[in-house]
């Protein structure tokens, strides 16, 4: 087992070569690569990546040019967990085997999806690799959309926001349904470690990738990513967006160990209210008008009680 | 040498499934990820338990679908190993994305398929539905009739496969239950032979190589894509016959068996003939057989690989018969069969072109019986003696209810 | 990279990101890597801009916010020092500059065509509201 990579402060940090590269086709103020940045740079291990269909993975490898300085995988929308678990599988084999080429080396295994791939269209398939127990990580970008299509609703899209099939209308105030508990469902599989991070909270968001690094076996992260251009804000307020979402406590930072042991990991200063997280995005713009304001006050009422649950489950040691 | 090696007889009774099962042992595969599905099942769990006997080494992963295995398959073979894995029918109509996947990426991986029906509606038993949904699929695809080609086609698989100038995802079919479940005397190799024919896997491209990191998998648009396809079907169309043709030389001086592109059984001389995969081919031969016996001079056609379709081949063996029928078991969807299609486009063009009159069969593992066969030669021998086709294009062959033909 | 015939180039859906091997990515700075022509390193997006950062050395104190913060790996910091901003790989979203927590800000957007030396000479002073 290879040390852990000291990151002490930001200025340590900063002497991290990154190992993914600029010049891709993600949209300007992106959070997706400030995500994959902070994940790469928290090891100096070898890494064998996958992504699944989606922003990420089409911005990144269009051919002739890849973005990627590690070994990387497309293969299709379901399945890039599973790609790196065949992956994590063949190392395995070929240690055994004695037929690495490179021995010495411990590789880290990452796949990063969306959520329309994580939650969706790839649910059964992480759940597989969660259940089998590869030692892999699985991170979300979570924009609550299938943005590289035009902003579809997925399951992780929030109640009141307008998604291309979910639109805000005269008759409709767009997503009906709430986001679905994706980290419960797999902290449930009783992984190692499972967390919810955000790329402004860095120091947090790096330690914990660097424990999920540190564990044997699957690990889930689920990573906020305001995106510009589907949430509707200016690409330079990318960090301020994060800000609000981690602040307003709608993206609260906790992780779940084993399934069964819940920390919440961070504690804002001021707590934001849910109305300025809302007010700072045009996909939900259309709260604002007089018939839906109660939509902002339920937005409110379930936050809390969110934050609420993760308390007692603190609290409790579940 | 962590494992145990298993000293065969020079003959053993197996099933095609363990048969298959058997050649994966020897092949030594390095990750397996499968699921079950009747009647391929047995493939794995045959493999399952060699690997608990120690009998194999290699990570074995029960995945959760068969879209999965696949899935599981590229990533093991983009890390850079032996990777293989066997379905058949819903399972492979689940992966078919996947396989496309793989071919597109040019990653060796060996797929077992016991051929099965289709649903709707559900039927377990064995015909060439699941096949024929994946030829178009870009993998080199090689059809068992027997156990006993179950077991060597594996490892002509393999060496193919894998092969630098090649690269290809390779199937073997086999004719689910009426090959998969039906015991024969097998001829084995030693473990030593065996893994000797398909050598040490020998990596290209791999991700398990960090000083030279790939990206697999990247996308083409209306600038790139025909380059590339048009490479992988370059690849399929010059590369792989000669490959095929040599591992089959080499089989044989290995083994003493000899596997052809195209299996002729009595073409030299046949006025009429039947074309067809699987079990059936056996079943044709001996009744083809009993016709030259009262004076028919009957042949079969048994096509080996099936892609790339070895389209000269063909030519050549059917070039100078008279009457020719393909037997294709698959619900054809409203047309001719796909044996059919390829028949007619390989002799369109021919300067004296024989009849071509097709038959559909054996849907959901209904039996094709030498009187239907017998039957069939006779009707072929009636379009010889008259100058004409005397029957419909295309009849169904044992189906109960009024006589279903059309065309 | 021209666009090459079908037998051109290798097979598969694949690229190499480096020429030959390397050994240590990521012990090795970007500039000392040998990219090959398919690393997007290698490419440009300073057509994307309408606007660029301007980085002003003599208000930065090397807290690497932008550093972090960007999204296109074009704050170049070394040693724990800002550089300078990548301006083959920026595209112009101004991340940096909302980071940036000095007074006056160390980085500001400008339009694409201004001159950055009479910018920086012209660098707004400190905001004593804010400040």
């Amino acid at each position: 087992m290879s040390e852990m990579k000291k990151i002490k402060n930001l200025k340590e940090f900063s002497t991290s070569a990154d190992r993914f590269e600029g010049a891709n086709l993600l949209c300007p103020g992106c959070a997706h690569s400030i995500i994959v940045r902070e994940v790469l740079n928290a090891t100096n291990d070898d890494l064998v990546l996958s992504a699944s269909t989606g922003c990420l993975e089409v911005c990144t490898s269009v051919y002739p040019y890849t973005s990627w300085d590690a070994s990387w995988i497309h293969i299709g929308f379901e399945n890039g967990s599973t790609a790196v678990a065949g992956a994590e599988a063949m190392h395995k084999a070929l240690k055994n085997k004695g037929r690495l080429k490179q021995p010495d080396r411990n590789p880290k295994f990452v796949s990063f999806a969306g959520d329309g791939a994580s939650y969706d269209i790839g649910f059964q398939w992480i759940s597989g690799c969660m259940e089998r127990g590869h030692n892999m990580m699985h991170v979300v970008l979570d924009n609550e959309v299938y943005a590289n299509t035009g902003g579809q609703r997925s399951s992780s899209t929030p109640i009141g926001s307008s998604a291309t099939t979910s639109p805000a209308g005269r008759v409709s105030y767009g997503e009906k349904r709430n986001k679905k508990d994706m980290l419960s469902i797999m902290a449930a599989h009783h992984i190692p470690y499972a967390a919810q991070v955000a790329p402004n909270k860095w120091k947090d968001m790096v330690k914990k990738i660097q424990k999920g690094f540190a564990v044997d076996g699957p690990v889930f992260i689920n990573a906020v990513s305001p995106c510009t251009t589907e949430w509707k804000f200016d690409p330079k307020d990318t960090m301020m967006l994060t800000d609000l979402a981690t602040d307003s406590l709608v993206f609260p930072l906790y992780e779940i160990i084993d399934g069964r042991e819940l920390n919440i990991t961070y504690r804002p200063k001021n707590v934001v209210p849910v109305e300025e997280y809302l007010a700072a995005q045009g996909r939900f713009k259309h709260l604002f008008k007089d018939e839906y304001k109660y939509l902002i006050k339920e937005w409110q009422e379930r936050v809390d009680e969110n934050w609420a649950y993760l308390n007692r489950r603190e609290e409790a040691r579940v | 040498m962590a494992f145990d090696k298993m000293e065969l007889r020079d003959i053993e009774v197996w099933d095609g499934n363990f048969a298959a099962a058997q050649a994966l042992r020897q092949c030594q595969i390095d990750v397996v990820a499968a699921y079950p599905i009747t009647p391929s099942t047995p493939i794995v769990e045959g493999y399952a338990k060699f690997l608990a006997d120690n009998y194999v080494e290699g990570e074995f992963v029960m995945v959760e679908s068969e879209h999965a295995a696949m899935s599981g398959c590229i990533g093991a073979a983009a890390a850079g190993g032996r990777v293989a894995t066997a379905t058949s029918s819903q399972g492979f109509a689940l992966m078919v994305e996947t396989l496309y996947q793989a071919s597109g990426m040019r990653l060796p991986i060996v797929l077992n398929v016991v051929n099965r029906a289709l649903a709707a509606p559900l039927n377990v038993n064995g015909d060439h539905s699941d096949m024929y949904l994946g030829r178009d699929s870009g993998w080199i695809q090689f059809d068992a009739y027997c156990p006993q080609d179950a077991y060597d086609l594996n490892f002509i698989a393999f060496k193919v496969s894998e092969d630098h100038d090649v690269r290809l995802p390779a199937m073997v079919h086999q004719d689910g239950f009426m090959t998969s479940h039906t015991a024969q005397g097998v001829h084995t190799l030693t473990d030593d032979a065996a893994y000797g024919f398909v050598g040490v896997y020998k990596p290209m491209n791999d991700m398990l190589d960090f000083e030279h990191p790939v990206t697999h998998g990247v996308q083409t648009e209306e600038d790139w894509h025909f380059e590339h396809k048009a490479r992988q079907h370059n690849d399929l169309m010059t590369k792989v016959f000669p490959k095929i043709e040599k591992a089959f030389e080499d089989f044989e001086k290995l083994s003493g068996r000899k596997y052809n592109m195209v299996e002729k059984y009595d073409m030299d001389d046949a006025d009429v003939a039947v074309i067809c995969m699987g079990t059936s081919v056996e079943t044709a031969r001996e009744v083809a057989l009993e016709m030259r016996a009262k004076g028919i001079k009957a042949g079969v056609v048994g096509i080996r690989v099936i892609r790339p379709f070895p389209f000269f081949a063909i030519q050549d063996a059917l070039k100078d018969v008279k009457s020719i029928a393909t037997l294709d078991r698959s619900a054809p969807g409203g047309t001719v069969g796909m044996l059919f299609n390829e028949m007619a486009g390989a002799m369109y063009n021919l300067e004296t072109r024989p009849m071509l009159s097709g038959k559909i069969y054996g849907l959901g593992g209904r039996d094709l019986t030498k009187a239907h066969l017998v039957d069939l030669f006779t009707e072929l021998q009636a379009n010889v003696d008259t100058g004409k086709i005397t029957t419909p294009l295309q009849q169904f062959i044992g189906v109960r209810g009024p006589k279903l033909s059309f065309l | 990279m021209a666009n090459k015939g079908w037998d051109e180039f290798e097979i598969g859906a694949m690229l190499r990101t480096f020429d030959g091997s390397i050994d240590d990515i990521a012990g090795t700075s970007q500039e000392d890597r040998s990219y090959s022509e398919n690393s997007s390193y290698t490419a440009s997006v300073a057509d994307w801009r309408l606007i660029k950062p301007v980085f002003n050395k003599d208000y930065c104190i090397d807290c690497q916010f932008c550093w972090i913060y960007c999204p296109d790996v074009s704050i170049i910091s070394r040693d724990k020092k800002l550089i300078g901003v990548d301006m083959d790989h920026c595209k112009g979203c101004g991340i940096c500059v909302e980071v940036c927590p000095t007074n006056p800000k160390s980085l500001l957007m400008y339009d694409e065509h201004d001159d950055e030396e009479t910018v920086i000479a012209n660098w707004p002073k400190k905001d004593e509201e804010e400040a």
